[in-house]
């Protein structure tokens, strides 16, 4: 009942926040960036043209009554069609939110996956030859661009030695398998530099409390005091890490959406930058904000439920 | 632990090798081999409406699905226009106002759902007169619009009353497009325009079925239903487009005749042969430029433009294509584009406005030579006027007075405009669209510039605000590049008439007497020696006044693998996969040596 209620009162600050989002993007795109018709009629639209599609686009309206369209569009999820290509913006979410995760689902479960079981060992080796090596090594990965990966890798371990496939992708189990094993290994590599190391401190952060030396006085294993309590207690900063980056799955990754033509929502956003396609761009923006809020909330919940000492108020 | 994920990796590694649609040949039922082209889109492409197809890469892809009355012969050059749709070329009546098209009998739309039954019905001229009429309602925003605005009899009032109107009447009879019979489309035009023949063999005039723009409404761009070599399905903005053979498409053949030396080069082996040729298009859509150049390496596109930083490794000076890249049947292209790049002077602005000397100075004092090995790789060709090569009024060989790097010529011509050494000369503004290239290209014309003490001041902006810039006559210079968007010298000598001043194409505001005399005279003219003469004529008056600093037609090389036949490069390359054919011999041979 308290985290129904906590929750409840969560998602009813979601209205300022929306409109405060809504504000944003509607000065951003409405105020700041200028008139788009040029760039969607073509360089030989007449002024008379420029007009009509003004009008249409509903450009000329005042600025309230367009803040108010989108405030309108935050609340409903009715964002319209696409300039660019009219589909419905709802229909484009849908289609190439599968690709995206396709992607970026298996990489973040694997990625968790390692870098949880490599902190836990460099933990448990702390100060030793294992740890100092892993952890210039997880620096050694993140001074490296992410492009970089992906130019070598797509280059050498596809086009070169034919591991991989360079590019591209199938609809549907198993097609897209083959297309997605470079991408996810290189997000892999580029994910384990920096959660290898924040692990290692939240782990760290716990072996020197008192409840360890505890368990170690009442002589219990290594293992278990890693396994069943450090690990536990470490659990809390770990599922806000993790929760936090799920809307960023669905969104996808630009650059290896773009690098390996993942028909994905990553690549829907360059495509929609790149033409001015501001329906899209807006609908997206609001979407983030909410997910964004969304899985802040079930962060917090999933606090209460793995720590019983925190109190939702 | 070891029995569960042993067979794990091993099923793994079965995915991958086994679950690859495989970009290898399939067997038809007749036994041969399935011929598939693959090609390659550097950008996203938006649709199939030939009233939305503006750029080019949705030109392509439209003219794949529709098709218009007229075409670009394929190998002929200078261009020609042919029949498509058309059974002929059209009657001209002698005022050059009526144009009589008489269309092909028993061509079939694509099935479709739209359709009763499913079944495509036959093309007529009512078709031609929906699909004109579309591209002036108001409710459809074509951006073709441009193309026909103000030249066909009645169609402009047409569209400004269907603005009125709370919905467009496509039934109302127009003098302007008249379907005479089944068969017979007649245009009347307002005045002569001799350019308007071009209109027809362009995307945005392509026949589309009413029923498909009423049963999709706004979905129509997604759902294309044509009468063209090539079908698809619902274009769902994925990554990849696949197009089979059209199995009813009417007996269209491949040309018998072509361009001096086409013959030689292979271009007419299949002359005669019912197209098209191939089974199958692939369209790739890939955005980053080393995606494309891997995959083209490995054989899995057909062709490319080649990348800039690949270019020293292919091009070898003085040599031509790389011999690793000869050993492996690769052959190179050589594509002059039908365009011109500049930077225009405001012509309202107090500062160039009658300054004639002025304009030579700049124009003699940009380096043309080492701006075009820093950003062209070399090839591109400087500009000696506004008319590119390969167009009737271009003079080959022609050196502009001006368009030479001389900086004495530049200082002299400085000081006689009244600014010796720069002195007197406030500070010029130069706008360009911002990118990293265009900046550095920006800053190069000014580094040129201060050598004969000439301030300039690069600043980028958006496409948007540049545009809003130049229709408001805001600019002191701007950079700008114009494409051809018809094969006639009139598309580029309109940027100098000034009627069209800013906001219309002539962003700079040139305006001379002199030149809009000839302009209006050739405009109405027909192709003859006459026209081609006036229009060198107005060619070389633009290279004596200077309207812009003119820049460079730019070239660009691509590759084209062995296996790919009757290959030519065309600007107007829409619609044109129908001629290509695969030599799978070759393909099969020439795969192992990559």
């Amino acid at each position: 009942m308290q985290i129904f209620q906590y929750s409840l009162r969560r998602l009813l600050y979601l209205i300022p926040v929306m409109l405060g989002v809504s504000f944003l993007v509607f000065f951003l795109f409405n105020v700041v960036a200028g008139d788009p018709t040029p760039l969607l009629l073509g360089k030989n639209a007449s002024a008379a043209q420029v007009a009509e599609l003004r009008e249409q686009l509903g450009l000329n309206k005042s600025f309230l009554a367009q803040y108010l369209d989108i405030v309108k569009s935050a609340f409903t999820f009715d964002f319209g069609r696409s300039w660019a290509t009219q589909q419905q913006i709802s229909d484009i979410i849908s289609q190439r939110a599968w690709p995206s995760l396709t992607l970026t689902l298996p990489a973040f479960l694997i990625s968790s996956i390692l870098s949880i079981l490599i902190s836990l060992v460099v933990s448990f080796y702390r100060g030793k030859g294992l740890d100092i090596s892993i952890r210039v090594l997880c620096i050694a990965l993140m001074s490296i661009s992410s492009l970089v990966y992906i130019i070598i890798g797509q280059k050498f371990l596809a086009a070169e030695w034919e591991l991989f496939e360079i590019s591209g992708y199938e609809e549907g189990f198993p097609y897209f398998v083959p297309y997605i094993i470079l991408p996810v290994i290189i997000w892999v590599v580029l994910s384990l530099g920096p959660d290898i190391r924040f692990f290692r401190t939240v782990i760290l952060d716990e072996v020197y409390q008192d409840y360890v030396r505890t368990a170690r006085a009442k002589g219990l294993s290594e293992k278990v005091i890693f396994l069943r309590h450090v690990l536990r207690n470490a659990m809390v900063p770990m599922i806000t890490y993790f929760v936090i980056q799920l809307p960023f799955l669905i969104m996808g990754s630009l650059l290896l959406e773009n690098y390996f033509d993942i028909p994905g929502l990553g690549s829907e956003v360059v495509r929609a930058a790149n033409s001015n396609d501001f329906p899209v761009l807006k609908a997206f923006s609001i979407l983030f904000s909410v997910a964004y809020i969304v899985f802040n909330l079930i962060t917090d919940i999933l606090y209460a439920v793995v720590d019983p000492r925190i109190k939702l108020q | 632990m070891k029995k569960f994920f042993m067979p794990l990796v091993l099923s793994m590694f079965m995915i991958t090798t086994s679950c690859t649609k495989s970009d290898s040949a399939k067997v038809k039922a007749d036994g041969s081999l399935e011929k598939v082209l693959n090609i390659v889109v550097g950008a996203k492409v938006k649709g199939f409406d030939p009233n939305q197809a503006s750029d080019r890469y949705s030109g392509n892809e439209v003219a794949r699905i529709y098709e218009g009355l007229l075409q670009f012969h394929y190998l002929k050059r200078p261009y020609e226009l042919v029949p498509n749709l058309a059974e002929s070329m059209p009657e001209v009546s002698s005022d050059g106002l009526t144009y009589t098209f008489k269309i092909k009998k028993g061509v079939m739309f694509h099935d479709n759902a739209c359709f009763p039954n499913g079944k495509g019905r036959e093309l007529t001229a009512e078709d031609f007169v929906y699909s004109i009429k579309r591209m002036a309602d108001p409710r459809e925003q074509s951006k073709g619009w441009w193309l026909i605005d103000g030249k066909i009899k009645g169609l402009n009032a047409w569209k400004e009353k269907s603005g009125k109107a709370d919905k467009t009447d496509y039934s109302e009879k127009l003098e302007g497009i008249q379907a005479i019979d089944k068969y017979t489309l007649k245009f009347v035009l307002s005045k002569p325009f001799p350019q308007f023949l071009y209109s027809l063999a362009m995307p945005f005039t392509y026949a589309v079925p009413k029923e498909a723009v009423q049963k999709y409404g706004k979905e129509f761009i997604n759902n294309p239903v044509g009468t063209g070599p090539f079908i698809t399905g619902k274009y769902t903005q994925a990554n990849k487009i696949v197009y089979t053979k059209n199995p009813n498409y009417r007996d269209e053949f491949y040309p018998t005749q072509g361009a001096p030396g086409d013959k030689e080069r292979g271009l007419l082996k299949d002359a005669g042969k019912k197209i098209p040729l191939v089974d199958k298009l692939v369209v790739k859509i890939m955005t980053e430029e080393q995606t494309r150049w891997l995959n083209f390496k490995k054989g899995k596109l057909d062709s490319m433009s080649i990348p800039t930083e690949e270019f020293a490794n292919v091009m070898i000076p003085g040599k031509g294509l790389s011999d690793s890249f000869k050993k492996q049947g690769i052959v190179e292209r050589k594509v002059v584009g039908l365009d011109v790049t500049y930077n225009a002077f405001n012509h309202e602005h107090e500062l160039f406005k009658n300054n004639k000397k002025l304009r030579q100075a700049m124009s003699s004092a940009f380096d043309r030579d080492s701006y075009n090995k820093k950003f062209y790789q070399g090839v591109s060709l400087a500009a000696q006027s506004v008319v590119p090569p390969n167009i009737a009024g271009h003079i080959m060989n022609f050196k502009g007075p001006y368009q030479n790097f001389n900086v004495e010529q530049a200082k002299k011509l400085l000081s006689e405009a009244g600014f010796p050494d720069g002195n007197g000369l406030p500070e010029i503004t130069l706008h360009y669209t911002y990118s990293t290239k265009s900046r550095q290209m920006a800053e190069v014309f000014q580094q040129n510039m201060s050598k004969i003490g000439i301030k300039i001041k690069p600043t980028g902006v958006t496409w948007p605000e540049l545009v809003k810039l130049v229709n408001t006559k805001q600019t002191m210079m701007f950079s700008m590049a114009w494409g051809a968007d018809y094969p006639d010298a009139e598309n580029f000598l309109q940027l100098l008439y000034s009627k069209n001043s800013a906001p219309g194409a002539n962003g700079s505001n040139y305006s001379n007497p002199e030149f809009d005399k000839m302009f209006e005279k050739a405009a109405i003219m027909s192709d003859s020696p006459e026209r081609t003469a006036l229009y060198e004529k107005m060619y070389k008056f633009a290279a004596e006044e200077v309207p812009w600093v003119i820049g460079f037609h730019r070239v660009t090389y691509g590759l084209i693998h062995g296996w790919v036949e009757n290959s030519k490069s065309i600007e107007f390359d829409h619609g044109m996969a129908k001629y290509k054919n695969i030599n799978m011999a070759k393909k099969a041979d020439l795969l192992k040596k990559l």
